[in-house]
């Protein structure tokens, strides 16, 4: 089974033992001397990728022998073309079968993109940071002979139907209070680890990507006309983590893999440069129907707050039955580790936290365990500063431009949003017409079946809940 | 002399650094704009080529760079006067260069090193000579030499404001002369192990010591 294998590395031919790694690891998963080789504990790990984005320890090509180098881009699952530098952290990618895969035309190639994709992905071509790029997205997508061009900000969409379901019944019989987003693997693996107990207080709602996976061999395949098992499903993601999160054993669907691989933002790039297309001059092109038509809170799910946000623009409106006055929701934008805020629902005060870094969530949990969490609803998102900061996103030469690249592709999702004609998710016209004919009732038995799962228990002898070491080496 | 003719200089705390190579690294990022390296890894497509080197000894690591020094050898030992003093530090001509490795070797603290020369991310042919690669004549690939040059005529995005702190006294000295305020190795440091230093001539080593950290 995929999902043994570890995925986030330390190269010990290459680590210098600075550990930075192990001070923005949030979870205490890296282990080593300074100055020595650094090892990641696979157990505790939550492949959120923020090693790998941190690291600088790079292999000076001019010293090594090519052939090592070549060695190393195979081991790492890079394509061969790749020529940037290689650093100690790394995620091993899928981009090799992903190719092999493009080029078989017995299979039905169908591709899905996270929100945090668009505004980063150009990045990588050296437009400006945060540069918003939809339409290239799909024509690159289009140009490696992907049959389909969907998009995981539908599944965002189908998740506020459901999971606003879920809380609105949650909060309404005052049972497994607070509820936590699930869309984060990351998060998800935490929990699992350092608070199984609580497993119960997570929304069963499967992620967008899953669930865009489950329509995408059900729905999506009905309405094409294929036969499901000639799909093969792909999801382009910001985060390492994911990749993890579909070789879980329970994302399945009447026996076939939801999503069959997941490539990272910088592999996608990998495979447009390595096919030799010239991204920066690529026309816009528009996403397939149905399964990649997404209203403007789907795209907000790809900075932290956004699936705050687009679930109250939705819950506003099913418990109120009246139009939400403002759509912009600013006391849950930000980057703070935990931010806080109470929203009127008619009569409901619903209290709401937002938890963006996973060494922000231990208190949380604390609180919970002990029964004085004020909270309904927590959403909580692994990275500092939600999927634009992902583990599988554009990494950055130098360390001084971080917090203006995480600003510019914040500030982009927003405006993809903003510009968006319908920026609710139950105003989709896609997403209504997915119930009335597939779905039925939000939670109902088809939803039930698809797109809603369970979570196990990974809790060791010693359970590491008290992680949240503030960043600093030892 | 006076205090402001000297050349700045940058230099490190071994008790600082960590051995990460983000100076490394963002010194190659700044220096190669013209070969298309942008913010992203995946911009680059060529080799990572800094000016300044972390070494590692078993006790401590610490970059080590070009010390502009005033009297410089390595321009005392180019052939073709590719290296000069030019507004207050010690730069290579890079297309004067040819490559004979005289300033390499001259140089006392092995600040200088000799690679190839790259144009938009690709290898720079030698305009004469030739060499068989994949068993076929080839032009040989043209060869440098690369110093430190506080990042003269470099944009370092996001630099001034991270370098903080950095820099001390040097500082004031390094904007009065138009440039960056802080190189860019200077700048990314997570541990502020490097400083951009001037040391006055003609003064006593005693008061310099104010000035630099060994």
């Amino acid at each position: 089974m995929r999902s043994s294998e570890p995925i986030i590395h330390i190269d010990p031919e290459l680590c210098t033992g600075c550990r930075r790694c192990a001070a923005v690891c949030p979870v205490d998963a890296i282990i080593g001397e300074p100055g020595r080789p650094q090892e990641v504990d696979a157990h505790r790990c939550v492949i959120c990728g923020q090693c790998v984005q941190i690291c600088t320890a790079y292999a000076p090509d001019h010293l090594e022998p090519a052939d090592g180098l070549k060695a190393k881009r195979l081991q790492r699952g890079q394509l061969p073309s790749v020529r940037e530098p290689l650093f100690a952290a790394y995620s091993t990618g899928q981009a090799l079968g992903v190719k092999r895969a493009l080029a078989d035309s017995a299979l039905y190639k169908v591709v899905q993109c996270a929100p945090a994709i668009r505004v980063s992905l150009a990045e990588e071509f050296g437009l400006p940071l945060g540069t918003l790029t939809p339409g290239k997205m799909a024509a690159a997508l289009r140009r490696l002979k992907f049959d389909r061009i969907y998009d995981t900000n539908f599944g965002a969409d189908v998740t506020i139907m459901e999971e606003g379901t879920e809380l609105i019944g949650r909060v309404m019989s005052g049972e497994r209070l607070p509820m936590f987003t699930s869309c984060c693997p990351a998060w998800v693996k935490h929990a699992e680890t350092a608070a199984p107990e609580l497993l119960d207080h997570l929304s069963s709602c499967k992620s967008p990507m899953q669930m865009v996976g489950a329509l995408v061999k059900t729905y999506g395949a009905k309405q094409d006309g294929v036969d499901p098992a000639k799909i093969y499903s792909v999801a382009v993601m910001p985060c390492t983590c994911k990749e993890f999160e579909c070789s879980r054993e329970e994302m399945e669907v009447d026996g076939l893999r939801e999503v069959d691989v997941v490539i990272t933002t910088r592999e996608l790039a990998h495979l447009i440069k390595d096919a030799g297309i010239d991204f920066m001059n690529l026309p816009d092109e528009s996403f397939d129907s149905p399964l990649g038509l997404y209203s403007g809170a789907g795209s907000i799910f790809g900075v932290t707050g956004g699936v705050m946000e687009a679930a109250i623009r939705t819950g506003y409106e099913l418990v109120t039955h009246e139009t939400i006055p403002n759509l912009q929701l600013d006391f849950v934008r930000g980057e703070e580790g935990l931010r806080t805020a109470t929203v009127q629902l008619g009569e409901l005060e619903l209290k709401v936290a937002v938890v963006a870094g996973l060494k922000y969530v231990s208190a949380i949990l604390n609180q919970v365990k002990a029964g004085q969490c004020p909270y309904h609803f927590i959403e909580v998102m692994g990275c500092p500063e939600g999927c634009v900061s992902g583990g599988g996103q554009p990494k950055l030469l130098l360390e001084t431009m971080r917090k203006s690249a995480y600003q510019a592709r914040k500030s982009s999702v927003y405006r993809h949003d903003s510009h968006q004609q319908v920026r609710k998710s139950h105003e989709n016209p896609a997403i209504i017409k997915l119930y009335k004919d597939f779905l039925g009732e939000p939670l109902g038995h088809v939803p039930h079946h698809l797109l809603h799962t369970t979570y196990q228990s990974r809790e060791k002898a010693v359970s590491p809940i008290s992680a949240g070491r503030e960043g600093g080496r030892i | 002399m006076n205090h402001a003719s000297s050349n700045s200089l940058v230099i490190a705390e071994a008790a600082k650094c960590i051995g990460c190579k983000a100076c490394e690294l963002a010194c190659f990022a700044v220096h190669n704009r013209d070969n298309g390296v942008g913010t992203a890894v995946g911009t680059v497509t060529m080799p990572v080529l800094p000016r300044l080197y972390v070494i590692r000894t078993d006790s401590f690591t610490m970059p080590v760079q070009c010390r502009q020094c005033e009297n410089a050898p390595c321009a005392g030992a180019c052939p073709v006067q590719a290296i000069r003093q030019q507004d207050g530090v010690i730069a290579i001509d890079a297309e004067a260069c040819i490559g004979c490795k005289a300033c390499a070797l001259a140089c006392p603290f092995g600040a200088i090193s000799l690679y190839k020369a790259y144009s938009g991310g690709a290898e720079l042919p030698q305009p004469l000579l030739q060499e068989r690669r994949d068993s076929k004549l080839q032009r040989k690939t043209r060869i440098t030499a690369y110093k430190c040059d506080l990042c003269r005529n470099t944009e370092i995005p996001g630099g001034s404001a991270a370098g903080g702190d950095a820099g001390g006294r040097g500082a004031s000295a390094a904007a009065a002369q138009d440039r960056n305020p802080y190189p860019a190795c200077v700048a990314v440091c997570p541990e502020k192990a490097l400083q951009l230093v001037e040391v006055g001539t003609g003064s006593s080593r005693s008061l310099n010591r104010e000035g630099v950290i060994f």
